[in-house]
């Protein structure tokens, strides 16, 4: 075994120079990439038409001539390849190659190039409408759009996984429905799937089963079933299987639950790949900040008492009487002490997230069907959510709505400097639809059901960082501030349009819209009250030759829609996107950057990364997250979150110096501002040289 | 009749110890939270050779570790006057012994018991392993008694350094450089926490020293014999590498890289690099880099987590923060 060159002359961008990082190094990795590996090992056809009998006789791909000829298909693939598409960086073709391109069945020779890639979506997608093929095909070639990865790896394909990756659940508190997420668990883990339940409902620990006291083990023992069950359907191996759980706080297990990632506890209590969450509704952290005794209580007496969950409840009206109903078991403690241990938590394992369930809620545009109750693995999807009544054989379930969810994200920087934000967003909002409507769950009826009826996509963004710096803006200025309040409203708008245009069209809107704020209009007030344009003279250069909507196109777009009605229940979450960012050259979502040259662990390889279009002039504008106040950071994800519907997943980026306590003002002002949800909490270690150099 | 003395962390002993007590807690860690059996797929796909290169490098660094916890550390801890810094090295012990004990978790995963049994066989027959055992051993042994010179005290902590800083660094290399090159990943998040907290145990020990050697009355004399140790080690290590790497290829790579290290072991301990270091291996030189790195956490675990030793509590005055926003 040798050193692979181009490996090497990856790391060797690292190597300084004159205290200059060697980037071209970076791109002669790219060269060696394709000459000494990708070029050898990829199949040659001598003409188009072969390649495509040769990829659908061999059951590559799905037989597209069913739906196009032979020159139509000519026309997107020649069109693709006159963009002349280049990778900008060993990361982006490497983890193409890595993980998208499609290869042989020995799994040694490439059948794909990133424009074969391209081509097999938009086709697929465009299920023969040769015009929106082409579309589909612009803003991915132009990478101005991203699908996720399940619909970008596999779409076209006749042997695939799902194009859907992203699903959540209730669990019941009782055996069937604990049997019945496991089962959800295995199946949506084995196509692929990630998975997040809520066990809010399951009793704790030390309650009562069938009226005898003391018999139930609580949440811990279904966590670590879920575990096991994730790491064992991991799709052929070709990678393990991931789920979150999400937790009230003022559930009594939530000691326990957040003592899973302590790293020396007994084995059947510790959790080690299995995601956490802890859902906080406003009541407490209203307790917390007036420093009075919180109460956490047993769910099982609550439901015994008011026949409603515990989660379901709103705190705020709820909470006082809890506390003084004797029938309803509870616990003191101290909730600064909660919070602190939480911050403490974090600091360890940098989990669990953080869900703020009434931030969630305010503003919701569908309370009038269901409130949303939990969040997902990445922390953007926020959906309502109800459990299912799952019976034994001889009774019929009751089967309501799980949340099924996929993604995509547009690449700002393209975006912008194309000026196409309106013919962007709207296919990207056709993409999205095709998946959800191809998309059919049978084997797990609560997703079936809620993807059938709500038909929800996400529609995220990438590259936010790449393109302030790109522009000479610093991240936490007041021009990022303003660029994203107009950006992201114009997402919003042009995904409400297109969602209004597509109900039009089809006659069917999401079930329940009669029900929404979308309905009755009340949704758009803001929109018409406020104007949105941009506020400095940087922000209204960038946006030169765009055309902005006003309050009167609000209002125009308030008056269609309560017409004609929307097609999607929900539209935008901002995913943290890695591996899709990678491909597309971008940073990822609208993160800051952790470094100038990103060192990138996956499990099956470290790769060097260096920024997009970084130079000696930019470097500057490329400021670490690690160095920037995190409030600046929440304070812009608190600008976007205004314009959507859903989530972004908002990563803490901490120092090892940092307290609990500094931690936990971040997730105060965090609440304060409005943020629905944190991801994790990363941690940069001191290194030792840190702490010598400055001691001894 | 003595007098017992109580340690009183009151008073700092000096401006380091303290500093590296934190350090030491916030690193640490346990092997079983690591889950080495997702590389039981990879470990497959390595060649008959590269399985050998892999298992002697691991079960050399037990040796290493094993040496290191048994006797090293509670030599050196008797004879060092401070009790702040008695408590960091017994610290280190402990640690010392969890890394030996990590080896085997990976072992123990990936590996059959067939191939473990003979590479621990190895272990003890091998003359270049045994050798390095031995000559280390030797220095720590000087200080079985209860009253030791200054130059003995510096030859042992000397030579602790080398252990740390020098010897270890041709077994870290096969794991590093696999991993550089995504195999064997989740085992190298173990081999990582290990060569972390190597580098602060040698820099550590190397300060030691470098207050020993301040004392002593021929520093000249003394330093040339800890070099001619260093020679001697030097030597064997060569050897060592050619048995252990030869088959799959990568005997000049760890060379270059044992005297990579060779040179960081004489900056511990405050002296001139003494070899001349061509190109090492940007892979593994990158691997060795101890700084936080980006993961995605579906696929791996981190390395980059501490344990939280500040626990401090929230003021009323927190929740009430600057919520103003320009736009």
């Amino acid at each position: 075994m040798i050193t692979k060159q181009w490996i090497l002359l990856n790391n060797e961008i690292m190597t300084k120079k004159d205290d200059e990082f060697s980037l071209h190094k970076d791109k002669e990795a790219v060269r060696s990439y394709f000459l000494d590996y990708v070029n050898k090992n990829t199949v040659f056809f001598y003409t188009l038409k072969e390649k495509i009998d040769y990829l659908i006789e061999h059951k590559y791909y799905v037989n597209f001539y069913e739906q196009y000829t032979f020159d139509e298909m000519k026309e997107v693939y020649d069109f693709v390849y006159a963009k002349k598409f280049r990778f900008q960086s060993f990361m982006s073709a490497f983890k193409f190659f890595q993980s998208y391109a499609l290869r042989d069945d020995s799994g040694e020779k490439f059948l794909e190039r990133y424009e074969d890639r391209v081509v097999s979506v938009s086709l697929f997608l465009a299920a023969g409408d040769v015009q929106r093929a082409l579309e589909y095909a612009e803003i991915l070639i132009n990478q101005e759009y991203q699908p996720a990865t399940p619909t970008f790896l596999n779409a076209g394909k006749l042997r695939s996984g799902e194009l859907v990756s992203c699903f959540l659940d209730e669990i019941g508190d009782n055996l069937s429905g604990i049997s019945y997420a496991i089962d959800e668990a295995m199946k949506l883990s084995s196509i692929g799937g990630g998975v997040s339940f809520n066990i809010s409902k399951v009793r704790a620990r030390g309650e009562a089963i069938k009226g005898v006291e003391g018999r139930s083990s609580g949440v811990l023992p279904v966590m670590k079933i879920l575990e096991d069950t994730f790491s064992y359907a991991n799709q052929l191996g070709q990678r393990p299987g991931a789920g979150a759980v999400y937790l009230n706080i003022f559930h009594n297990d939530i000691d326990e639950f957040l003592d899973c990632k302590k790293i020396n506890v007994d084995e059947k209590l510790r959790i080690k790949s299995l995601s956490i969450g802890v859902v906080i509704p406003d009541k407490f952290m209203e307790i917390a900040e007036k420093d009075d005794v919180c109460y956490l209580f047993y769910p099982h007496t609550v439901f015994r008492e008011y026949g409603q969950y515990l989660d379901e409840m709103d705190m705020d009206a709820m909470y006082e009487q809890l506390v003084s109903n004797p029938k309803v078991k509870k616990r003191k403690v101290n909730a600064r002490h909660l919070i602190i241990k939480i911050a403490q938590t974090q600091k360890e394992s940098g989990y669990p997230y953080l869900f703020f369930k009434d931030n969630a809620n305010r503003g919701h545009a569908l309370n009038g069907i269901g409130s949303v109750k939990f969040s997902n693995l990445c922390t953007e999807i926020m959906q309502l959510s109800q459990v299912s009544d799952i019976e034994t054989y001889e009774k019929e379930d009751t089967i309501r709505y799980g949340i099924s969810c996929n993604l995509g994200s547009l690449n700002i920087a393209t975006t912008m400097e194309n000026k196409r934000i309106k013919e962007v967003v709207k296919t990207a909002m056709r993409a999205l639809t095709v998946v959800t409507d191809r998309s059919d769950i049978k084997m797990v009826p609560t997703i079936q059901k809620a993807n059938r009826e709500l038909h929800s996509v996400g529609l995220g963004a990438m590259n936010l960082h790449g393109f302030l710096a790109k522009n000479y803006i610093m991240y936490e200025s007041k021009e990022a501030l303003d660029f994203c309040n107009v950006f992201f409203m114009m997402v919003n708008y042009y995904s409400i349009e297109t969602s209004m245009e597509i109900s039009r069209e089809r006659g069917i809107q999401f079930e329940g819209f009669e029900k929404s704020d979308y309905a009755n209009g009340s949704y758009f007030d803001k929109y018409i009250s406020n104007e949105f344009f941009p506020v400095t003279d940087r922000v209204k250069e960038l946006f030169e030759g765009v055309e902005i909507p006003s309050p009167v196109e609000w209002e125009k777009l308030k008056q269609d829609v309560m017409q004609h009605g929307m097609y999607h229940a929900y539209r935008m979450a901002i995913a943290p996107n890695q591996s899709t960012s990678y491909i597309m050259n971008a940073t990822a979502s609208v993160m800051p950057v952790v470094d100038t040259i990103e060192v990138r662990e996956y499990g099956d390889s470290t790769t060097y990364y260096p920024m997009p279009y970084l130079d000696n002039d930019n470097y500057f504008f490329y400021k670490s997250a690690y160095d920037m106040d995190q409030k600046n950071v929440l304070r812009l994800i608190s600008v976007i979150q205004r314009h959507v519907d859903q989530g972004i997943s908002t990563i803490l980026h901490t120092n090892s110096k940092d307290t609990t306590r500094d931690l936990a003002k971040y997730y105060i002002y965090a609440h304060k501002m409005g943020l629905k949800s944190l991801y994790y909490t990363r941690t940069r270690k001191a290194s030792i040289d840190e702490c010598i150099s400055c001691s001894v | 009749m003595s007098q017992y003395k109580a340690v009183n962390w009151n008073t700092p002993e000096n401006d380091y110890v303290g500093m590296f007590w934190e350090q030491n807690i916030r690193q640490f860690w346990i092997d079983t939270e690591y889950i080495p059996s997702k590389d039981i797929d990879s470990w497959k796909s390595l060649s008959p050779e590269m399985q050998e290169c892999y298992m002697k490098a691991l079960s050399g660094l037990t040796l290493l570790d094993t040496l290191q916890s048994h006797t090293g550390m509670p030599k050196l801890l008797d004879h060092i006057s401070g009790l702040q810094s008695k408590a960091v090295l017994s610290f280190m012990c402990m640690m010392e012994a969890i890394h030996a004990k990590s080896y085997s978790t990976i072992f123990t995963t990936v590996a059959s018991t067939s191939q473990i049994n003979d590479v621990f066989d190895w272990v003890q027959n091998n003359k270049f392993l045994q050798f390095k055992a031995t000559t280390i051993d030797k220095q720590y042994r000087v200080l079985d008694k209860n009253k030791v010179t200054n130059e003995e005290l510096f030859l042992a902590l000397g030579s602790s350094v080398l252990l740390e800083t020098f010897l270890f660094y041709s077994g870290f290399f096969i794991p590093l450089w696999l991993a550089g090159q995504g195999q064997m990943v989740a085992s190298a998040d173990i081999i990582k926490k290990i060569v972390a907290d190597e580098s602060i145990h040698g820099v550590f020990v190397g300060l030691l020293a470098q207050e020993v050697y301040k004392k002593l009355k021929d520093p000249e004399a003394s330093k040339r014999k800890l070099l001619a140790i260093m020679d001697e080690l030097y030597e064997n290590e060569l050897k060592y590498t050619d048995e252990v790497y030869t088959d799959v290829g990568l005997t000049a790579d760890v060379k270059d890289y044992i005297r990579y290290n060779g040179n960081k072991a004489m900056m511990n301990l405050g002296f001139e690099p003494v070899y001349e270091v061509k190109d090492v291996n940007s892979i593994v030189l990158n691997g060795l880099s101890v700084e936080t790195t980006q993961h995605d956490f579906f696929s791996k675990k981190s390395t980059n987590y501490e344990k939280a030793t500040a626990v401090t509590h929230l003021h009323d005055d927190d929740f009430e923060p600057d919520l103003s926003l320009p736009v």
